[in-house]
């Protein structure tokens, strides 16, 4: 899919050489990207690709071994506070606190970010909206459904309206009908200006939402470049040669 | 108000709201609270059954010494096995639940998370002896108080409490389970009470393994007698287990 987005050359996130051991084996090797403000970035691997753990370093929960994380020019590794405003999070699977309630996660998330008084109240109002959480806002976090949960870990993680947002499997446990909405919504924060980085094993998720793709395998980026347009098929092609490539094989960094 | 504080206190409101929510909290109170009260009574009769005998005594025990201290002693036995249960879940819970990596990611350090956690449990401990405290003071106008002397045993409670839930909440930083860190809180402060047993049987009444020994510390504040010696051994504790907690969040963010 191509942005409508005017052409915006503010680099949000760079991620340079970074390197990530996890159980003594090399999860992420030598990672360099580069995001800008308004770029929807789909992360593709099969499982155990380093996706996860590229995502839980630039969130800010895991330190890489190695390399360097900039967040809007500015050293995030030297400034853990930069994720407190800046940086929108939804892990894999939603982690939730079961004993509190919709409304109650949001006050949490919104205090932790920063946010009191009114301007959490005007925040909260509007992400419930947004995002139709009116009619669970005081039911537990712990009898939600999975596609609810999905949704307010989305909500968690827009609450401080951040400017990259990082997204591991959101679309997991979603209907149709609540993909197609949180295409519109990823559609909509890229508008905003913000920065999406999107992990996804779905192909179709990268053509429908992302302006670029790319692809890790055994921790290594193998692919970095445009979507390749609507062309699921080429996308689908490139995908699974990289898949079944050898770990030996030189990284082929751009498209 | 300062960054580090509106984090601290942002963790602490999140944990706060947790304990308020969670059947665990309620129960314990309300089973300590009634068993407590139950044996306030039963202190009670006794002490007016005795008054008559006492009153030929000039300096005889008062109701401080047979009732209220007594009653304190009672809920630092109850400390030991209600702290753990309090503390258990502050962060192996979080990192059961998938929850620590989200903490961690809002970039509040490590040092405010473990900081503000604690302060919930102690401050919900801390109601929990104001509410078992209220039980002789009530009947204050009716009686005569050592004031001092309560003071004293309300601070060592106090203290004990804090240096219990400091090790909790270490022990739960440590744990990979809740019921884990519950068991290895009991354990290690009833080792930390009890640590000169073997030196007081043997006729020894110092040395350093008497000033480690929780009970060293905490029997003369419940006698009245309060000194730096014992107050610097409650911070020591405090500091260092929370400081050892801070370091074991830290090495999440580092080692995953």
């Amino acid at each position: 899919m191509t942005s409508n987005n005017p052409v915006i050359t503010e680099v949000v996130l760079q991620l340079d050489q970074l390197s990530r051991h996890r159980a003594g084996r090399l999860v992420v090797q030598d990672l360099s990207l580069e995001l800008r403000r308004g770029q929807v970035l789909g992360l593709l691997g099969v499982n155990g690709a380093g996706k996860s753990t590229t995502l839980s370093m630039i969130a800010g929960a895991l330190r890489p071994d190695s390399g360097g994380i900039r967040l809007n020019g500015e050293d995030f590794l030297e400034q853990p506070e930069l994720a407190r405003r800046q940086i929108g999070w939804l892990p894999e699977r939603a982690p939730l606190w079961p004993e509190l309630t919709v409304h109650e996660h949001l006050d949490a998330h919104g205090r932790l970010r920063g946010l009191n008084g009114v301007a959490l109240r005007q925040a909260r109002t509007a992400i419930i909206e947004r995002l139709e959480l009116q009619s669970l806002s005081r039911r537990l976090a712990g009898v939600l459904s999975q596609g609810q949960r999905q949704r307010l870990g989305l909500a968690c993680a827009l609450l401080h309206r951040p400017r990259l947002l990082v997204l591991d499997e959101p679309a997991n446990a979603l209907d149709p009908v609540q993909v197609a909405a949180l295409r519109t919504l990823i559609r909509e924060q890229a508008s905003a200006g913000t920065a999406v980085i999107l992990s996804t094993h779905l192909l179709t998720e990268v053509t429908a939402v992302c302006d670029r793709v790319a692809i890790l395998h055994e921790g290594t980026l193998r692919h970095d470049g445009p979507v390749f347009g609507d062309d699921h098929a080429a996308l689908e092609r490139r995908f699974f040669e990289i898949a079944m490539m050898n770990p030996q094989d030189p990284p082929a960094h751009a498209a | 108000m300062s960054a580090a504080l509106v984090n601290t206190w942002a963790v602490t409101r999140l944990e706060w709201r947790r304990l308020l929510v969670r059947p665990l909290a309620w129960v314990v109170a309300a089973l300590t609270l009634a068993w407590l009260a139950w044996n306030f009574t039963l202190m009670l009769g006794s002490f007016l059954t005795g008054q008559i005998q006492r009153a030929a005594l000039p300096d005889g025990p008062g109701f401080t010494d047979l009732v209220a201290i007594p009653l304190l002693g009672q809920l630092a036995q109850l400390a030991f096995l209600v702290v753990p249960l309090l503390t258990m879940s502050v962060l192996a819970g979080e990192r059961r639940n998938g929850t620590l990596p989200l903490l961690l990611a809002t970039g509040v350090p490590a040092a405010q998370i473990v900081l503000g956690k604690y302060l919930a449990v102690l401050g919900w401990l801390l109601l929990w002896l104001a509410l078992i405290l209220a039980m002789p003071l009530t009947l204050s106008p009716a009686t005569h108080f050592d004031w001092g002397k309560l003071a004293a045993a309300s601070l060592g409670l106090a203290l004990m409490l804090a240096a219990l839930a400091a090790l909790g909440v270490a022990c739960s930083a440590f744990a990979s389970h809740p019921a884990i860190a519950a068991a290895a809180a009991l354990i290690i402060a009833l080792g930390l009470w009890s640590v000169n047993l073997g030196a007081q049987m043997a006729g020894v009444n110092g040395g350093a393994i008497n000033w480690l020994a929780m009970s060293t510390h905490e029997q003369p504040l419940l006698r009245g007698l309060v000194s730096t010696t014992d107050l610097t051994w409650f911070a020591l504790v405090i500091t260092l287990t929370l400081t050892l907690a801070t370091r074991r969040l830290s090495a999440d963010r580092e080692g995953g």
